[in-house]
């Protein structure tokens, strides 16, 4: 057993550098000077070494960039769609769960069609429409659309339905209402499935790119992948290699954390999303 | 960080102060972030353009211009869907291809009545270039430069290879034959390629093939809106450029960043490329890190019965709801547009060609690096024909040349499909 | 003081209470997801340019189904059974192991179904050619259609086998495996530009670390975003790298779900490693794979990024997919009717493929 495993892992190992050897060249040419790049990318290790080292890039950035201001909007926008998402999903997804109502069913049908529409199937009409409104150019324009996508509903509504019912009806013969179950009862002990959730809708909007193409014009409202986008093209005639990397360092950064920080939470929202979805 | 936001909220204060005029400016030409205000020492297309809007808006008494930063893959994609949303930007640069298109749908404000008493002095614009902003009798932009392709030429590769005149000018060629015989001795003298494009990426390969088709008298549709793709003229420019391919002259999988550092690293004897890169090819020629060290600049050669070189013009125009529904924006965008009229010299630092006479003629424009090497440019200048949805017809024509050099596509095929491609867009 | 809170909503009844519940969410998905896809369908149904309607509303002709004509159908279109002989031969041979795989049990019905039904469209669709002095009035729409399958058709089993073996490897409670897992997962969170990014000069025959790494061992290293051979190769290579987390954690959790009894009962057969994997985990795997199958399709299918930013498509259309096809028609040409009628195609197509999952999901319960 144990010699079989070390091998295991020392035969895994070198696939797993392999795989992550794009990500240190990305981190790496962001700390060398842009001069150097111009002409060659691998000066040490090819390039996977930063030397000669530099932070210049990283402070220009800073100083001057408007990436700072991206990152800002795409927090923004991930925390507004994730907030949004959350509160629409978990009182529709409890009320699909636990409550009985007329046209229960027909709801029910109607949110599961919904789940078959991808996005690039309604942005252009969502496009126009937003126009007309002069939404576009907003953060609500960047939030809204996702607000309507009912798979956030039916991972609730999985939830709910696993939870034993005698806690709903103890309250109930104590004549608690509806509403005061779903806030004070239910809410708290869908926590855990909020956090996958959550997770799960706020890196879907870090890295949305469609939408925001169409939608956000005006840099102040820039999303970092757009932003990203748009610098990505010119790399060659002036920003320079090393500076474009360190953006890209710095627009993956937060999300990385988070799933280093949140891993199991990932992990369970992946499977959730995936089966139940 | 206190401070910093102490700063910062004396600066929002003081804008609001004396509540600025907000302009916002569409362009691409690639983002310079850190341009400075500075617009006589900027190098390359966008930081010069960005220092100049830079300057705009310290100088400008009352206006703060808003650049938005749009890449150059996207940048009609989203100024179409700008002006469909109601919001485009207040001022926005274009090419002359695409006036038709603008123009003719009432998207653009007509200027003439208004430049004038803006400080613009119409009569100072050189013929071509009020024509190149002119549309159904009115003015709809203030142009801002001509550009062309031209031939940059690494004179040390061209001198091992024995291609230089007693004057010290290169010799090129004067034939699609003579062409290969060039190749050859380059290839012979030094074992580089002789030419490098991007015909890979952006449609400057189609340009190439425009530019001989036009010298030998052709043209890819006819005024009445019949494509003419499928003919002799247009094989004999595209097998002009795939003789070099064949014989391993040129590499046809560059793309622009790739051709451009193949030309730096003196890894070929020409490069084909606009003006707007001129002052960036001598600035890195007196680097001495960079292969390339001795540069020189020339008009695109004619390789067929008259001169001819694809070009086209940048000019800023300004949303006809703009003029109709917000004079304030409106006059402060004029007052903007009026200010990069001024700049046209900076801007012709780049190497595009200038579009006022004043400049035309003054010595500071002759004294640019180079400029005396492609004076010929203008005379042979083409523009690429009028057409309302000429990106499309571009992109056809850059898919099936395309086709042809990097898969193997025959040229008859390729031709024939591009020519009814080209024909149902122009038949709408 | 709470319970005084509590009964102050006593009074809602169970319709009322879902009512209040449900509205916020039905109040968006009308009007962002129900109102914007009938919109679309009837946008779809118009001439509409724009452009010309942003300036005038009235600029929009009702033409009925004619942007579907314009792109799907041509001028003397015929049927042939050998018209594309390799393509249609996928089909019957897909057609033939759906019924095989049914009848012996290796496969789940609704497995079975997608197999055949895809097998069916493989014989029928690519049998539609122009005929003599025939053309397709879209001469790019179909081949763009054909991309989008070739990349699904590379991405998906490249995606698959990979994650599956990872997660085979990768099962288990040491920390080791924990962090190998974490590497694989890692580059799952990023986003696609910066994806884009980094594979855009990893792949650079200049810049590249690829190129750098071949020439240091005596190569001349490959051209590979202009290079019809290798662009589709490069964009599913990048999107294997970028998307191989889900299915691995979903392979995971179905591994996990799996008996150990069987494992080591296996083990006393001296079935271990390999074999193991061959004849207790991949079995016992049906239905995870078929999910991560359908969900990989529906995913790959939406391909914009990786064309849009590494290859815009070319070289000669080589690497153009259905999405960029959609907002390029919609946003370049300004023809929203016919962006629109694409949209819808693509909304079947992914209808098509939702309707199984739902079904082989329904199966699994």
């Amino acid at each position: 057993m144990h010699r079989s495993y070390y091998w295991l892992i020392t035969a895994l190992s070198l696939p797993a550098f392999v795989w992550l050897i794009p990500t240190i060249w990305m981190v790496s040419l962001s700390f060398q000077p842009n001069e150097v790049l111009a002409r060659t990318t691998s000066t040490t290790a090819f390039g996977l070494i930063p030397l000669p080292f530099t932070t210049e890039n990283y402070a220009a950035l800073f100083s001057f960039g408007q990436t700072p201001m991206w990152f800002l909007n795409s927090a923004i926008v991930a925390l507004g769609m994730t907030l949004g998402v959350l509160a629409v999903s978990t009182t529709a997804g409890y009320a699909l769960a636990r409550l009985e109502f007329p046209f229960k069913r027909a709801i029910m049908v109607l949110c599961l069609v919904g789940l078959m529409v991808p996005e690039q199937a309604v942005f252009i009409p969502l496009y126009t429409m937003f126009a007309d409104l002069g939404w576009h150019n907003s953060y609500h324009a960047l939030i809204l659309p996702r607000m309507a996508v009912p798979i956030g509903v039916f991972l609730m509504m999985q939830f709910f339905r696993a939870i034993p019912r005698d806690i709903e009806e103890a309250a109930r013969i104590d004549g608690v209402g509806w509403l005061q179950i779903f806030w004070y009862i239910m809410l708290p002990l869908a926590r855990p499935a909020m956090m996958t959730l959550a997770i799960l809708t706020f890196l879907y909007a870090w890295n949305d790119y469609l939408w925001p193409l169409v939608s956000a014009r005006e840099p102040e409202r820039f999303t970092i992948t757009l932003g990203l986008a748009s610098i990505q093209s010119n790399f060659a005639q002036s920003e320079g290699l090393g500076r474009v990397m360190a953006s890209g360092v710095i627009a993956s950064l937060p999300v990385v954390i988070l799933f280093l920080m949140f891993q199991r939470y990932v992990v369970r929202a992946m499977t959730a999303g995936g089966t139940k979805g | 960080m206190k401070h910093l936001l102490i700063g910062t909220a004396l600066g929002a204060m003081a804008v609001t102060g004396v509540s600025a005029q907000e302009v916002s400016l569409g362009r691409f030409f690639g983002a310079c972030e850190d341009a400075g205000t500075d617009t006589t020492t900027s190098t390359g297309e966008a930081c010069i353009i960005q220092s100049i809007i830079n300057a705009a808006d310290a100088e400008l008494d009352g206006i703060t211009v808003n650049t938005l930063p749009t890449d150059w893959g996207n940048y009609y994609d989203q100024i179409i869907a700008a002006y469909a949303g109601g919001e485009p930007p207040d001022i926005h640069v274009m090419h002359r291809h695409r006036v038709p298109q603008f123009a003719g749908l009432g998207a653009l404000a007509e200027l003439s009545g208004d430049l004038e008493a803006a400080g613009i002095d119409v009569s100072d614009w050189a013929p071509a270039a009020l024509d190149a902003v002119s549309y159904n009798g009115g003015i709809y932009g203030v142009p801002m430069d001509f550009h062309a392709n031209l031939w940059h030429v690494n004179m040390e590769i061209m001198a091992e290879a024995g291609l230089v005149n007693d004057d010290g000018t290169p010799i090129l060629p004067s034939s699609p034959a003579e062409l290969m015989e060039h190749a050859a001795m380059v290839e012979a003298a030094t074992g580089h390629d002789y030419l490098a494009a991007d015909f890979a990426q952006f449609p400057i390969g189609v340009r190439l093939v425009l530019s001989l088709m036009w010298q030998q008298g052709e043209n890819i549709f006819t005024d009445d809106g019949t494509a003419t793709i499928d003919t002799q003229a247009a094989r004999n420019a595209v097998t002009t450029i795939t003789q070099l391919f064949d014989a391993g002259h040129a590499n046809p999988q560059l793309n622009y960043a790739d051709s451009q550092q193949a030309f730096l690293n003196g890894e070929a004897a020409i490069l084909v490329n606009g003006t707007w890169v001129v002052d960036f090819y001598n600035a890195e020629a007196a680097n001495p890190d960079v292969a390339l060290s001795d540069y020189y600049v020339a008009d695109f050669p004619t390789l067929f019965a008259e001169g001819a070189t694809w070009a086209d013009s940048h000019m800023w125009a300004i949303p006809a709801s703009v003029q109709r529904d917000d004079p304030e924006t409106y006059a402060a965008a004029l007052q903007v547009l009026a200010f990069i009229n001024e700049h046209n010299i900076d801007w012709a630092r780049t190497g595009h060609m200038a579009v006022r006479n004043s400049v035309l003629a003054s010595e500071d424009y002759a004294g640019l690096p180079h400029r005396d090497e492609y004076t010929g440019t203008a005379d042979i200048a083409r523009d690429t024909p009028a057409a309302e949805n000429y990106g499309a017809i571009q992109d056809v024509l850059n898919r099936e040349l395309q086709a042809i050099w990097l898969t193997g596509k025959s040229i008859d095929d390729a031709l024939s499909d591009a020519e009814l491609e080209v024909q149902d867009l122009l038949d709408g | 003081m709470l319970r005084d809170k509590w009964r102050k909503g006593q009074g809602l009844s169970q319709p009322q209470a879902a009512a209040v519940l449900l509205f916020p969410f039905l109040a968006v998905y009308a009007a962002f997801l129900i109102y914007p896809f009938f919109m679309g369908v009837w946008i779809s149904l118009h001439d509409w340019n724009l452009l010309a309607v942003a300036f005038n509303p009235g600029a929009k002709e009702f033409i009925g189904t004619e942007n579907y004509v314009r792109t799907l159908w041509g001028r003397n279109i015929e049927w042939g059974l050998f018209a594309s002989p390799v393509m249609q031969t996928v089909g019957v041979l897909g057609i033939g192991l759906a019924f095989l795989g049914y009848r012996q049990g290796r496969l789940t019905r609704a497995t079975a179904l997608a197999i055949g039904i895809a097998g069916a469209l493989f014989v029928l669709l690519p049998g539609f050619y122009p005929g003599e002095d025939g053309r397709w009035y879209d001469r790019r729409f179909w081949p763009t259609v054909g991309n989008t399958i070739l990349f699904v058709g590379l991405a998906v089993p490249g995606v698959t086998i990979t994650a599956l073996i990872l997660a085979a490897a990768l099962d288990g409670e040491t920390r080791a495996k924990a962090i190998l897992r974490t590497i694989f997962f890692l580059s799952q969170v990023l986003s696609v530009t910066v994806v884009t990014l980094i594979w855009q000069i990893m792949f650079s025959p200049r810049q590249g670390l690829i190129a750098n790494v071949t020439e240091a061992l005596g190569g001349s290293p490959i051209v590979w975003l202009t290079d019809q051979q290798f662009a589709m190769a490069a964009i599913v290579i990048t999107t294997v790298w970028w998307s191989l987390g889900i299915a691995m954690i979903l392979f995971l959790a179905g591994i996990q779900d799996i008996s150990k009894d069987i494992y080591e009962a296996a083990a006393i057969d001296d079935a271990r490693g390999i074999k193991a994997f061959w004849y207790i985990t991949l079995p016992n795997l049906k239905r995870t794979i078929t999910l991560v199958v359908v969900l990989q399709i529906i995913l790959h299918f939406q391909v914009f990024g990786q064309s849009h930013l590494m290859t815009q498509g070319g070289p000669n259309d080589s690497t153009q997919v259905l999405v960029r096809y959609i907002y390029q028609t919609a946003f370049r040409d300004s023809e929203l009717g016919k962006a629109s009628a694409m949209a819808v195609f693509l909304f079947v197509i992914m209808g098509a493929f939702s309707l199984v999952q739902f079904v082989v999901g329904r199966e699994e319960d």
